[in-house]
């Protein structure tokens, strides 16, 4: 996680995903029958609860239950524990998600080096010793 | 009408009431400083209720009751936006008013013109909240001229002094420049939008050029006091303690900020003017933290912290979280005021000492201004659950896991240390070890306008930050995860910097200073800015303009490049060519001699 902060600049930055570009790769690459992921919230429901744009993502459901709630205990601000802690929860998986988004970026476009730098040595005649063949290469 | 609106009207008309007054003879009474505190305190809890609306429906209003004048395609009304920042800000910006005016009775009761000064900073109070309400650019910028313009009078108070009137001169002239900006800002709005409506600007300009966003930049760097435009808030410090603490710490230099929040809605869609931001708060940042650390006058120390954390809101505003730098704004407002009255106590009970090297031991003999200077250091830097860490804490987190300039975080880190350094450089310096002053056995807190408004402002310092991140509605997605070091950075450098900061306090007591280095140097002159800006810019300009004026105008196009050349030419070439001497006399002379002669021989 400590990408953009140092690995970015002393690292080897041609593997480092930018995150303003992603992803490069198809989504279902490696995963066959991979789903897109369903909103919860429907549009009526983010525009009656009128939430701004940041705030309609995948967790927007409970982001709605959580202003009903802190709506109908006012002037108990400290009632919607739960409900806060179930979108807090939402967004620490939906950040454990795009992190992992990254981490597979990453190690594709480091195989994606291996390969092409296999095959700079492969062109210039140094093949590759013997290797078992689960070693992706 | 509903229950929004009236009280946010009236709190406004109970603002305005002082000044309407003048016409009796209230304004000449004793009681008149007593009546403006009254009022402030009724404005507050009045401006509560649309505040509690507001928490509990996310009602916002907008109120356009009077149109001015429409010229051609464009309507100038009266309105008031009553969104999510202006009624969180309008109660808190009323709240360390109160506390302010009350301070200013105990301490300017020695001053024959109390009431003018309460009147004026009334009058900045308004112009404050029209700034802060205003729907369209032409009323805001009435109610920035009208900061700026009070803000001059307020520090030239004492304006017997020539360093106060250089002050309040200074700070008009480094305003004015953002002020440009401005209206650049505003004629291109008119021309490409029709408008200086905010609804209608955040309408038609979804992706916006980064020409009038460069405006409000400017703007801001002027008011806000960022790196370029920085120097006449310190400058600003010549002006009473209590103008110090309302204008220069909470509520004036934050117009320029949040005049940038106001428009979050264009900055959020260009990159460049975020890129902009943000380098350029982490720059202001460090190098008013920098220019704090060497400080001697304790007013000034507190000026630049105030600087470094305008920096820091830009900064949050650089990285797309307007609703942070808001908080920010609110919680900052609170403690920096507070810092200024407990700084403005100190002064006046050692007989109008600023410079910390000779206070010393005020822990035991004030300890209501030393808890709450304690309390105060602690918000601002950002110690847990304090007010401070909940604005402060938040935007370092949230700059460490967005993807930002690294350099801008790192500058940013570091000045996060140095506000403990020079936090508790304050605290070592004012509170600790032996008097170094000149024994005045009058060092008292009695009295109660001076206890009450600091305890108010100490209970606000503690508690303000959790309540008002409790009662705000999320506007945005707070960033909760991230790898422990991150989460821990920004109070691991405070820790680092109180430490570092006690080591090398206690070290003073032992060494002898050695010659000054050149980062002493720098420091201490706040950078060679000011040197380089006020005077040797000014120098070489007046020098270029005389030279320009005498020699170049007077001497050169008037006088040698026509009649002069010509008579010299004329001259040169008559004597060069001529192969007379001009020797009239002997010339006819010698023929009268040849004709004498001639004559003489043929007779």
């Amino acid at each position: 996680m400590g990408a953009h902060l140092v690995r970015r600049y002393l690292g080897d930055s041609s593997v480092e995903p930018d995150p303003l570009r992603m992803p490069t790769f198809p989504p279902d690459y490696g995963f066959p029958g991979r789903k897109e992921r369903e909103m919860v919230a429907t549009q009526q429901e983010m525009n009656d609860a009128q939430l701004t744009l940041q705030q309609r993502d995948y967790c927007a459901h409970y982001l709605i239950r959580l202003l009903k709630c802190k709506r109908d205990s006012f002037p108990n601000f400290l009632a919607c524990k739960h409900e806060q802690h179930d979108w807090d929860y939402c967004e620490h998986l939906d950040y454990v998600k795009r992190m992992k988004e990254y981490e597979r970026e990453r190690r594709l476009l480091q195989r994606k080096k291996r390969r092409e730098q296999k095959e700079a040595e492969m062109a210039r005649g140094q093949g590759p010793g013997e290797v078992a063949p689960e070693v992706a290469l | 009408m509903n229950p929004f609106h009236t009280p946010s009207l009236t709190s406004l008309i109970i603002l305005m009431t002082p000044m309407v007054l003048v016409m009796t003879k209230t304004h000449t009474k004793d009681y008149y400083p007593y009546y403006m505190k009254t009022s402030i305190s009724y404005a507050f809890t009045i401006s509560l209720i649309p505040t509690l609306l507001f928490i509990n429906s996310g009602q916002e209003a907008i109120i356009s009751n009077w149109h001015w004048v429409t010229i051609q395609t464009l309507k100038l009304t009266m309105s008031f936006k009553l969104d999510y920042f202006s009624v969180v800000f309008i109660p808190v910006a009323l709240f360390i008013t109160w506390s302010i005016m009350e301070f200013s009775m105990w301490y300017m009761s020695n001053d024959p013109y109390i009431n003018q000064f309460f009147k004026y900073l009334m009058l900045f109070l308004i112009t404050m909240m029209i700034l802060v309400t205003a729907n369209n650019l032409f009323q805001l910028f009435i109610g920035w001229e009208g900061v700026g313009i009070m803000s001059f009078l307020l520090i030239g108070w004492w304006h017997g002094r020539t360093d106060a009137n250089t002050a309040a001169l200074q700070a008009i002239l480094y305003n004015r420049i953002g002020d440009i900006g401005f209206i650049l800002t505003m004629a291109w709005f008119l021309m490409h939008s029709n408008t200086w409506d905010l609804q209608q600007i955040f309408m038609l300009n979804q992706t916006p050029d980064t020409l009038p966003l460069i405006g409000l930049l400017l703007a801001a760097t002027g008011k806000s006091a960022q790196f370029g435009l920085h120097p006449w808030l310190p400058s600003a410090m010549e002006g009473p303690t209590p103008v110090s603490a309302l204008l220069h710490s909470s509520t004036m230099v934050v117009a320029g900020v949040f005049l940038l929040i106001r428009f979050y809605p264009l900055t959020e869609n260009n990159k460049t003017i975020q890129t902009l931001t943000l380098c350029l708060g982490a720059m202001t940042s460090l190098f008013t933290a920098i220019c704090a650390l060497t400080q001697n006058d304790i007013k000034k120390i507190v000026a630049f912290s105030t600087s470094s954390q305008l920096g820091l809101m830009m900064v949050t505003m650089g990285i797309n979280q307007p609703h942070l730098a808001f908080l920010h704004i609110c919680t900052h407002a609170f403690f920096k005021a507070m810092l200024f009255m407990c700084s403005g106590s100190i002064i006046h009970n050692l007989n109008n000492e600023q410079d910390i090297r000779k206070m010393g031991g005020l822990l035991k003999t004030m300890p209501l201004t030393s808890s709450s200077l304690i309390i105060g250091s602690l918000a601002l830097s950002g110690i847990p659950f304090l007010t401070g860490f909940y604005s402060k804490d938040l935007i370092i987190e949230t700059a460490n896991t967005s993807n930002t300039n690294a350099w801008a975080l790192l500058i940013t880190l570091i000045a996060t240390s140095l506000t403990a350094i020079y936090s508790s450089r304050i605290i070592f310096f004012v509170l600790l070890g032996q008097p170094r002053f000149l024994i005045t056995p009058t060092i008292n807190e009695n009295n109660n306008l001076l206890i009450n408004p600091i305890k108010r402002l100490a209970a606000g310092s503690i508690f303000a930050g959790f309540l008002l991140y409790n009662n705000i509605p999320p506007m945005t997605t707070p960033q909760m995860t991230m790898p422990l070091y991150l989460k821990i950075l920004a109070l691991t450098m405070t820790a680092l910097g109180f430490s570092l900061a006690m080591e090398l306090n206690t070290i003073t007591y032992n060494l002898k200073l050695n010659k000054p280095s050149p980062l002493l140097k720098f420091s201490t002159q706040l950078g060679f800015f000011p040197m380089t800006m006020h005077r040797l810019m000014p120098h070489y300009k007046l020098t270029l303009s005389q030279n320009m004026a005498s020699l170049l105008l007077d001497l050169t196009w008037l006088e040698k490049a026509m009649p002069k050349a010509l008579s010299h030419l004329q001259i040169a070439s008559s004597t060069t060519t001529s192969n007379q001497k001009g020797l009239i006399k002997l010339y006819f002379l010698s023929l009268l001699t040849s004709l004498l002669l001639t004559t003489l021989l043929t007779i």
